[in-house]
């Protein structure tokens, strides 16, 4: 690796408090003799990513406390509350950038396995955590072309099979790309409702609105994933949830992982024949 | 409703508001107009376009193993399709399970058509619920729109349940998928008095009311064997005729069936209702045609269960 990526040179070190920088810095040495590394990959998980040429360094957080603010919906109009998206697209967000900035002290060429999480406190409903965790996972003869956009470690919640098989496939991983929108679904009147008593029919505002949601988070994640400058997004999951809000208004999330083509052809691997098998181990 | 006045004039004022509410409406009225005439909005088609020319980035919702078919089989996403449909069963539950899942996968078709998409990979079945609206849900699907290699775009795609591996294994083996086929059934049973007092003896504690008439032996209760049956039977009969539109059986089926008693009345016996739903992939084969499969037995490195196959039951019902 150059000499520039020294961590004195690594403007994400000023951002951090004294002790994270310590943990990080024992868990940096682990690709040294002596060293110790922390992760959260399975056995299998482990193997592959070593398989696909790449050492964990250490596990990584972030988490973000966030108070959501006010925002109600009509009673009878369909509509996006855009503080609430904004609120939930945010908070994720910063999580995910304090994971981001210890991967980078680490000089990780990027963190696999993320899980991104939002929870729920019993005290407060207008009160919601935010966490995000992964492995920082370095190259390990220091290939430069797997960093993420701006030079930043890539973030992906691929597990480390998945990891390997990217690669093989000839991807490599950019960023974890979002969309969010949170959708006030109108209320049916109940004239509306008396006539569709008994009726077999579908309730098309209901529908507009889940379609609508869908599409915004849709639109978003994939023009976060541009901007990234991907050619792709794989694994791509679709998240409904109403995080103790009203009955009526729900959140759409789409997340995924951005990816590109690996520039570096002599990375590729040649022959790839997967073989269909039967395990014998259930 | 004081409280919320309060706090909607003490919003600051956003000075693009008029201007959101505007677009906002359009929207809506366009959203409408779609809906009611099995069309596509033109911000979606917009976004299917730009997804299909490459100027946004492509979209998949399969995993890494997906992308490895690109390579060894041509298979390659282009985009995430999906459709809806928010339907209330009124007067018949079956038919409304039919007709609202019906119409979301027309709406994914269409997705996928404008697309220009040989195949829907990796379809899955999604319901949604609202607390204070009982009698009706939403149907959702989602999956990933693929082109193959060598073929042109399809004015008719695939839809699918299996995933972008498996539709490239069945079609290495011959095996071509052509659709998603439904069978739903329900129906209610009013049992006669002297069948069910001498069934109640063998039904047992969770029946409830029958104590005092229980004998303690051991009996089929053939009148409800039989009710199921029937109804089980309805529904997989319905199943293998839509599958008989476009194909030549049915794969990776998932089903759910239930059976629970209604309430009972003085001096009149409970009622019960069976429903059972069943999905899969239709598949057109040649029977007297194997291309055989050179297997080799591993021990597998990926984590879990193998199979690919979801369990929709819990989600879909």
């Amino acid at each position: 690796m150059a000499d520039d990526t020294t961590p004195a040179a690594n403007p994400a070190l000023d951002q951090l408090p004294k002790h994270a920088l310590e943990r990080l810095k024992g868990l940096r040495e682990a690709g040294q003799q002596g060293g110790v590394f922390t992760s959260d990959l399975s056995v299998n998980e482990f193997l592959m990513v070593r398989e696909a040429g790449f050492e964990p360094l250490g596990m990584v957080v972030g988490s973000c406390i966030y108070h959501v603010g006010i925002q109600y919906g009509s009673w009878s109009k369909n509509q996006e509350l855009n503080v609430l998206s904004q609120a939930m697209y945010h908070a994720r967000e910063l999580a995910m950038e304090r994971m981001e900035r210890e991967a980078h002290a680490l000089m990780a060429d990027g963190v696999v396995g993320v899980r991104l999480e939002v929870k729920r406190l019993a005290w407060d409903r207008d009160i919601l955590e935010f966490l995000a965790i992964g492995t920082a996972i370095a190259h390990r003869s220091g290939h430069p072309g797997f960093k993420g956009p701006k030079g930043m470690p890539f973030t992906s919640d691929l597990s480390g099979q998945d990891f390997w098989m990217l690669l093989r496939a000839g991807h490599r991983p950019l960023a974890m790309v979002m969309g969010s929108c949170v959708y006030h679904v109108a209320h049916q009147g109940v004239l509306k409702s008396l006539s569709n008593l008994g009726q077999n029919t579908e309730i098309t505002p209901f529908t507009q609105a889940m379609y609508d949601a869908r599409e915004l988070a849709m639109e978003r994640m994939q023009n976060e994933a541009m901007a990234a400058e991907a050619e792709g997004v794989v694994g791509v999951q679709l998240h409904e949830g109403s995080h103790n809000w009203q009955p009526h208004v729900l959140e759409f999330f789409a997340v995924g992982t951005a990816v590109k083509p690996i520039e570096d052809k002599s990375l590729i691997p040649e022959a790839v024949s997967p073989q269909v098998v039967i395990p014998v181990n259930d | 409703m004081a409280f919320l006045s309060r706090v909607f004039r003490s919003a600051p004022r956003d000075p693009d508001a008029a201007r959101h509410a505007a677009e906002q409406a359009s929207r809506d009225q366009e959203w409408q107009s779609c809906l009611e005439n099995d069309r596509i909005p033109s911000f979606v088609q917009r976004r299917l376009a730009d997804t299909k020319s490459g100027k946004l980035p492509w979209v998949s919702t399969t995993s890494v193993g997906g992308l490895l078919a690109q390579r060894t089989h041509g298979i390659k996403p282009i985009g995430l399709v999906s459709g809806n449909c928010w339907y209330q069963y009124g007067f018949s539950w079956t038919r409304g399970h039919y007709d609202g899942w019906h119409k979301a996968i027309d709406r994914l078709w269409r997705e996928a058509v404008a697309l220009g998409a040989n195949a829907v990979v990796d379809v899955t079945m999604k319901v949604q619920r609202m607390a204070d609206t009982s009698g009706q849900m939403d149907y959702g699907v989602l999956g990933t729109a693929v082109s193959i290699a060598g073929l042109r775009e399809s004015r008719d795609p695939v839809v699918a349940t299996v995933s972008a591996l498996e539709f490239a294994r069945l079609m290495e083996a011959g095996i071509v998928p052509v659709g998603l086929a439904i069978g739903a059934h329900y129906q209610w049973y009013y049992p006669n008095q002297n069948i069910l007092g001498q069934n109640m003896s063998g039904l047992g504690m969770g029946m409830g009311g029958g104590m005092a008439m229980m004998g303690g032996w051991n009996q089929e209760l053939t009148s409800l064997s039989e009710f199921l049956t029937d109804v089980r039977r309805t529904a997989v009969g319905q199943l293998q005729s839509d599958a008989a539109r476009i194909g030549t059986g049915v794969l990776a089926r998932v089903e759910y069936s239930e059976i629970e008693p209604g309430e009972a009345g003085e001096g009149v016996p409970p009622r019960y209702l069976a429903r059972h739903i069943a999905f899969g992939t239709a598949v057109l084969h040649d029977p007297r045609h194997h291309v055989p499969m050179r297997l080799r037995s591993v021990f597998s490195a990926k984590d879990g269960k193998m199979t690919p196959q979801v369990d929709l039951t819990q989600e879909v019902i």
